[in-house]
């Protein structure tokens, strides 16, 4: 028999507003994620990353479809469901004006422990913040902070973490110590974690399962070696000073793909090394602009799935029109 | 749900005491009614005062008014303090828990109502340095407290009711002002409702404050004490909790 899965999504959608006018923030997505794993929903921003997490943890309500987390039912055992999850926000949310070892009893009485001191007590000593528990987290510099919300959220043995967005605005520093951390946090404590991210080295840093997603939907998943697997082809990125024709790079041997993104040229190639030389007999080098080969990569899964590059501009305008779409619904 | 609850309001509370500014404002503004308005009278002739007030202080008819109009800025607080918490996300991470929205709103209600009471002591060391003299038994004391804690935990609850659904920081400022200045006016809280035209004194007449005034001035003046208006206090403060805790379950937004 098979164990269950941490986390189940079927068929599930999430609209704001209505029907008509409002907006698909989650279209029909299906995932499985096994007990253990570190899963990362890697996507744009605006692609429906923060929704599922939100859906996930009872504070949206899910528009159709099904989702189970740790074995609970997402809407009919919703406090089961919160009973047994962590959660880590973008930003860092801890009352200031208390004490580590304060937020960490509140947090206790919320999730309505008993015995918590020993176990705040091993956290406060596994993140090296027991000198300063004492200390308002006012004083304590982001990455003190950004440990004492991990802390918080392991307090009552979750069965599964969402850390959504968790280095977002982080230097590189903190970014890389807060990796460490997701890491050990994961083999220590055995707890499952679905983090979202846009930063495509983070999700391959990171995560035993990737998901892709965008507008609202999941467009690949699998590990980080089958996902880059999946393009088994080199992308050169190709600006030239005139027009070209786009038969012309198609006709070059090697090629199996031409595509367009605004004014540049995506060509997927067997071998990027072989194709160059190619490319530079088929056009005058004096045309060409700018060229970039990539091998395969998360992002070049993305840039293959959906043309646009994950920090694309493309998606920042979309960004744009996805919030205010979102506001007009709201209102 | 009670350490949840617990965990919550011993939160409210202390973030009163950890932000002196809004300790400063919670105990500056009765003051400042009892040391400017309250004086405004002070040379009144003093059988006028008799007459109308029941007394040669006008700071002891006023003190018990005050207070109990005081009660409606705890409203307000508590309403913002909730707005806060939506804004700054601190909301999210309590629904993340076990917990549910209606002890959300307990929590603030009464915290809020707690807050309020901080006024009482100041106000009454106040008074004595503005030569009013208490001559209340324990069980008088008791019974004003309880009225003026009802009043805070209906206010309270009234505006968590009515502000749940928004996360906009105006939003209990504007509904302060459409609660606090026809509720304090058409009261009994400054002035004796006989004063008053026929509409105002029927709104006087149901209006919570006039209750809480009237009784608490019944120990501070002296003279017969009117039971009843601690009945329809409790009354009132059930009613409101019971509204905003079902109101909270409903439509308390998150974010």
């Amino acid at each position: 028999m098979t164990e269950p899965a941490a986390i189940e999504v079927r068929d599930l959608s999430k609209r704001y507003g209505s029907k008509e006018r409002g907006i698909l923030a989650l279209d029909h997505v299906t995932l499985s994620i096994p007990k253990g794993t570190v899963f990362g929903l890697l996507g744009p921003n605006g692609a429906g990353k923060t929704t599922l997490i939100k859906v996930l943890t009872g504070i949206s309500d899910i528009t159709s479809g099904d989702a189970s987390v740790a074995g609970f039912d997402v809407r009919r055992e919703s406090l089961k469901v919160r009973a047994r999850i962590g959660w880590v926000a973008a930003e860092v949310i801890l009352d200031d004006d208390f004490t580590g070892w304060e937020n960490l009893r509140l947090q206790a009485r919320l999730q309505d422990l008993t015995d918590w001191e020993e176990r705040a007590g091993q956290l406060l000593d596994y993140f090296s913040l027991t000198d300063r528990k004492d200390h308002k987290v006012s004083t304590y510099s982001t990455g003190m902070r950004k440990k004492l919300e991990i802390a918080l959220a392991l307090l009552h043995q979750p069965a599964v973490i969402f850390m959504d967005e968790p280095t977002i605005g982080l230097d590189v520093g903190t970014r890389r110590m807060l990796w460490d951390i997701v890491t050990g946090v994961h083999r220590e404590f055995g707890v499952t974690v679905l983090l979202t991210t846009h930063y495509i080295e983070e999700a391959d840093a990171l995560c035993d399962r990737i998901a892709i997603i965008d507008q609202g939907r999941i467009i690949a998943d699998g590990t980080p070696s089958e996902l880059k697997a999946r393009v088994k082809a080199d992308i050169v990125e190709l600006a030239t000073s005139d027009g070209i024709d786009p038969a012309l790079l198609s006709a070059i041997p090697g090629v199996q793909d031409v595509r367009s993104q605004g004014s540049e040229w995506i060509v997927r190639v067997g071998s990027s090394e072989d194709f160059l030389p190619r490319l530079f007999a088929a056009i005058p080098t004096d045309h060409i602009r700018k060229i970039s080969i990539e091998k395969p990569s998360l992002e070049t899964v993305f840039l293959d799935i959906t043309g646009r590059r994950l920090g694309g501009e493309e998606p920042m305008r979309d960004i744009r029109k996805f919030y205010m779409q979102m506001r007009r619904a709201r209102r | 749900m009670m350490r949840q609850f617990w965990g919550l309001y011993v939160r409210e509370v202390l973030r009163t005491f950890r932000n002196p500014f809004v300790l400063l404002i919670t105990i500056v503004q009765p003051f400042m009614w009892l040391a400017f308005f309250g004086s405004s009278m002070a040379k009144l002739p003093v059988a006028v005062l008799e007459t109308e007030f029941g007394t040669t202080n006008y700071i002891a008819f006023l003190l018990p008014g005050v207070l109990s109009t005081s009660m409606l800025s705890v409203g307000m607080f508590g309403s913002m303090s909730s707005i806060q918490d939506k804004r700054f996300g601190f909301m999210k991470r309590i629904l993340i828990t076990p917990t549910s929205k209606s002890v959300i709103f307990l929590s603030k209600a009464l915290g809020s109502a707690t807050r309020g009471l901080v006024q009482i002591p100041v106000m009454i060391v106040a008074a004595l340095a503005f030569g009013v003299v208490f001559r209340l038994s324990p069980l008088e004391w008791v019974a004003w407290i309880a009225a003026l804690l009802c009043l805070a935990i209906g206010f309270a609850s009234l505006f968590l009711a009515i502000t749940a659904s928004s996360t906009d920081w105006q939003t209990p400022g504007v509904v302060s002002n459409f609660i606090t200045m026809p509720l304090m006016f058409a009261s009994s809280s400054m002035f004796s409702s006989s004063f008053f035209p026929g509409w105002m004194q029927a709104i006087a007449h149901v209006n919570p404050i006039s209750f809480s005034a009237l009784f608490g001035r019944s120990f501070v003046l002296g003279g017969s004490t009117d039971w009843t208006y601690l009945g329809y206090l409790a009354l009132f403060a059930a009613v409101m909790i019971t509204i905003g805790y079902f109101v909270s379950a409903r439509w308390l937004k998150v974010e």
